[in-house]
């Protein structure tokens, strides 16, 4: 096992965003992303946040440094020019996912990583914290492999979101979501571990994610 | 697959049918080991679980290296990365001693030692001894102890042997030859007699072999040509019938061409160059009778290990790549046994230093130095015949971390003479090693990530904190200390079972609990966002399970023998989190839910299921065939749910079946000829078992010029 993490930490590289989230929108192909809506249930797929452009010398993989903004309450995508508004609840560059708030926006966002099965969330427990973005220092949700809501995996350089996982959303206008992570590959699909580095490097920073929206104001789903 | 269990199925029916005759089944308990007590016993009364490989086997099987002879032994399995090292009871390559002649070999990487520096040219036989019930052997001899017996004959002889092979991986069952076949070839030259009363041995190996490579994450093959040469000098002087002399000498070197190509988005970079490593081990022993009860050993050992690898890019000639490991160990040890009627006394004391220098370490030149003072004693109590109990302890004193206490106890008790029970108790540890304390290392070609031993570890990241180079201390940070050692208690029981001279059974049942386990952890984060490492006494795990061996003399001619090995692996504090409900995996949807105890595998690359089965057919004209079955269940690879806990939802390799089989001939003029297979099917898994060849043929004969009776 040893050998492993040795190996592991040979391979490793770090996902790293340097950003800020006035620059101009990305141009992406609109057919990749689609919004399906089952009841309360919605799912996101394939929403591009900051997809590669190249590596820095030290091998690690950099995006142009824009964000994705996506609507909880509308369910959707939100263009970038309205990145200082409160149209949006949650913006996603690589694995940084902010919320609208403070250092991140003008709303009155915040969030925390429950555990547990989403559907095991029936209602927000009374004395839950809900954490706000210092970027860049820190985030509501926080960043890191093991720290929040993925592993990255140093041996196979794959990113998983963490299983049993839930991010619990206060929307930028104050009502409550709960959102689970599926997948941060293209297509939903994470590359096997025998992948080439290439495909595994230009099909992530694509999330997969489903959400419930409680538009009434109340922290039951 | 199924045409082939129909297969074997179909030659145990036959076989079972066959009509009994004579046999030697219950001769092997008459075998002497010496690994066991550290002193010699028969095997039938040794209260540990040990095993021998005898030179015939090893000769019959054709193989080569230490690690093809350690895979067709049950409960082994042989690790890929870093070599081919070898997993005992479920624990890692790191945890097993691997001595020749009772002194220890060096020149680990990354804990694992290459089996394939060890040629079987000049093994007499292999003792296995297994469990921390070995514990009289220090550090590393935690999962068990591997000792190599080399051939000690000083009668008047002279022979030569050679072996050729070859094989087309790709090409399936046409003749493997053209350019782009495998080759593969062997000799050895070895020679002794006695002059007066001086007793001298040689054996020198050469091999070859176009070991093969895969290309990064591809699966075109890169042939990665390997030199491998051996020299051992042996001499033997009797000073007086009381008072012996041994002195031995052996070197061993390879050269392995390396020439490969690594993508970088887009940027290839063709690196060429060579890795060699060389070994050099000293060995003489002084051992003297003061009457028939005491005894006693005087034991000088020097050893040293050196690694290097060098590497140029042909796209930036006058850069190039220097990666280099020295090691020195010198021991020193004396043992005394006093016999009496009923009992043996083992006392013993050594001194051990140790040292490395290694480029990954902060200065190449900066030699670190570790010594060990350790003691060792054993009380062996036979009240009768039928009972025998071992009690043992042994102390290391180290220089550089806490000292080490093994304690060990062992019974064995003769129900009849044919069921034969025995039951041990051992504690075994293994210290630190250099790159744990010392590594010094960033790797700035794959994403300038850190490696620092915990020597060094806080000071330097503190330094750096006051440079403001570290965006975060991680929580792990504030957990370095110094490395205690780590510490493993084996419970092992089993016994022997020998109904008929034809027939004997092997049990032993195993519990290894492990704490301290040593892991590298993220401790902080550089302001550019590079990770650093060091290492930590975190993890506590076990590994448990059976280990059952069967023989059987079908016919004269032919005998059958059996293995199998069932382990179970656990992280405890991983199992402790999926107990409390704190693991989840996914559904098909990709939705998350609880991740059941059932689906938890443990720790990964270890097979729930290993298996052997081995035929032998021998005439009394002296021609030999076998036929060999290797099986090994599926294994954890990756982590795929993202839990990091290794569960039936995660990625694994598929279980495999290995066939080898050999036949040869003695001819009366002193030459022995042996053609044979490795790896009939052509089984082959490049991202899992990229080492393993594929399907290879060889001819072999050997020559004895002078042989004296």
């Amino acid at each position: 096992m040893k050998t492993k993490i040795y190996f592991s930490i040979l391979v490793a590289a770090v996902i790293f965003v340097g950003c800020s989230k006035d620059e101009t929108p990305q141009s992406t192909n609109p057919n990749e992303f689609s919004v399906q809506v089952n009841g309360k249930l919605v799912t996101v797929n394939n929403l591009p946040a900051d997809t590669i452009t190249g590596l820095t010398s030290q091998g690690q993989p950099i995006g142009a440094g824009i964000y994705a903004f996506f609507s909880l309450a509308t369910n959707k995508w939100i263009a970038n020019s309205d990145s200082a508004t409160s149209n949006w609840d949650l913006a996603f560059s690589g694995t940084t996912i902010r919320v609208n708030n403070q250092t991140s926006g003008p709303g009155n966002g915040g969030a925390f990583v429950w555990v547990g099965a989403f559907d095991n969330l029936t209602s927000i427990p009374q004395d839950s914290v809900f954490r706000i973005d210092s970027h860049p220092v820190s985030y509501a949700i926080p960043k890191g492999s093991g720290k929040g809501w993925y592993n990255y995996d140093g041996v196979t350089n794959l990113l998983t979101p963490i299983p049993g996982r839930v991010l619990v959303i206060r929307t930028a206008n104050g009502k409550y979501a709960k959102v689970e992570i599926l997948n941060y590959y293209k297509g939903g699909v994470t590359p096997s571990a025998s992948a080439s580095d290439d495909i595994k490097l230009r099909e992530q920073r694509y999330y997969t994610f489903r959400y419930t929206y409680q538009g009434n104001g109340t922290t039951t789903f | 697959m199924k045409k082939f269990y129909t297969l074997i199925l179909l030659i145990f029916i036959t076989l079972f049918s066959f009509s009994q005759e004579d046999s030697s089944n219950s001769k092997q308990l008459d075998e002497v080991v010496v690994t066991a007590t550290r002193t010699e016993r028969k095997l039938g009364n040794v209260a540990v679980p040990v095993s021998i490989i005898n030179q015939k086997a090893i000769q019959q099987a054709g193989s080569l290296r230490l690690k093809d002879v350690l895979q067709e032994h049950t409960g082994l399995y042989i690790t890929n990365s870093f070599g081919a090292g070898v997993q005992m009871q479920g624990l890692s390559p790191d945890y097993t001693l691997i001595m020749i002649d009772g002194e220890p070999l060096v020149g680990r990487t990354a804990g694992v030692l290459d089996l394939n520096r060890v040629t079987a040219g000049n093994i007499k036989k292999i003792e296995i001894v297994k469990g921390p019930s070995s514990s009289l052997y220090g550090s590393e001899a935690m999962a068990g102890v591997i000792n190599i017996i080399t051939d000690r004959s000083f009668r008047k002889q002279f022979g030569t042997g050679i072996r050729y092979g070859f094989g087309n991986p790709e090409q399936g069952w046409s003749l493997p030859f053209g350019s782009d076949a495998f080759k593969n070839a062997d000799l050895t030259l070895q020679g002794s007699n006695t002059f007066k009363k001086l007793g001298v041995q040689f054996f020198s190996n050469a091999s070859y072999i176009d070991a093969i490579t895969y290309r990064f994450n591809s699966t075109d093959r890169v042939p990665q040509p390997v030199w491998r040469l051996t020299n051992q000098l042996q001499l033997a002087y009797p000073f007086s019938d009381k008072t012996k002399f041994n002195f031995s000498i052996r070197d061993g070197y390879e050269h392995i061409k390396q020439e490969f190509a690594v993508s970088n988005n887009g940027t290839v970079t063709n690196s060429y160059g060579r890795e060699a490593n060389n070994d050099l081990n000293i060995n003489s022993v002084v051992s003297h009778r003061f009457s028939s009860k005491v005894k006693t050993a005087l034991r000088l050992y020097a050893t040293s290990y050196y690694g290097s690898q060098r590497l140029h890019f042909k796209e930036n000639p006058d850069s190039s790549y220097i990666d280099e490991f020295k090691q020195h160990f010198y021991r020193f040890e004396d043992q005394t046994d006093v016999n009496w009627k009923k009992s043996t006394l083992t006392v013993g004391a050594g001194y051990i230093i140790d040292q490395a220098n290694s480029t990954r370490y902060d200065d190449f030149e900066d030699r670190k130095q570790n010594t060990v003072l350790y003691g060792f004693t054993q009380y062996e109590w036979r009240p009768v015949d039928k009972l025998t109990i071992i009690g043992g302890l042994r102390y290391d004193d180290n220089k550089l971390f806490a000292a080490a206490f093994s304690p060990k106890l062992a019974t064995r008790y003769a129900i009849s003479k044919k069921f034969i029970v025995n039951a041990s108790i051992g504690r075994g540890f293994k210290a630190p090693d250099f790159r744990q304390l010392y590594l010094n290392f960033t790797n700035n070609a794959a994403g300038g990530y850190s490696v620092f031993g915990t020597i060094d570890a806080v000071k330097i990241i503190n330094e750096l904190n006051s440079l403001g180079q570290i965006a975060e201390l991680k929580d792990d940070f504030y957990k370095l200390s110094d490395l205690k050692p780590e510490f493993s208690t084996g419970i092992n029981a089993g016994g022997t079972f020998i109904p008929t001279n034809k027939l004997s059974f092997n049990f032993n049942l195993f519990r290894n609990d492990i704490k301290n386990l040593i892991d590298a952890r993220e401790v902080a984060i550089r302001s550019n966002g590079t990770q650093i490492f060091s290492y930590i006494n975190v993890q506590k795990a076990y590994t448990q399970g059976g280990e059952f061996e069967a023989g059987y003399q079908l016919i004269k001619t032919l005998h059958v023998s059996a293995g199998y090995q069932l382990l179970f692996t656990a992280d405890k504090d991983e199992l402790e989190s999926i107990k409390s409900g704190k693991e989840f995996t996914r559904d098909p949807n990709g939705y998350s839910r609880l991740l059941k105890r059932s689906e938890y595998v443990g720790l990964p690359n270890r097979s729930k299921h290993m298996a052997n089965l081995k035929l032998t057919y021998e005439t009394e004209k002296r021609f030999f065939a076998t036929s060999r079955f290797i099986y090994r269940s599926k294994w954890a690879v990756a982590n795929s749910d993202g839990n990091s806990v290794y569960n039936t939802n995660d990625e694994f390799a598929s279980g495999f079946l290995l066939v080898n089989i050999s036949a040869g001939k003695q001819l009366k003029s002193g030459i022995r000829l042996q053609a044979g297979m490795d790896n009939v099917f052509n089984y082959q898994d490049v991202d899992n078992l990229p080492s393993l060849q594929g399907r290879m043929i060889y001819v072999g004969a050997h020559f004895d010029f002078l042989t004296s009776k």
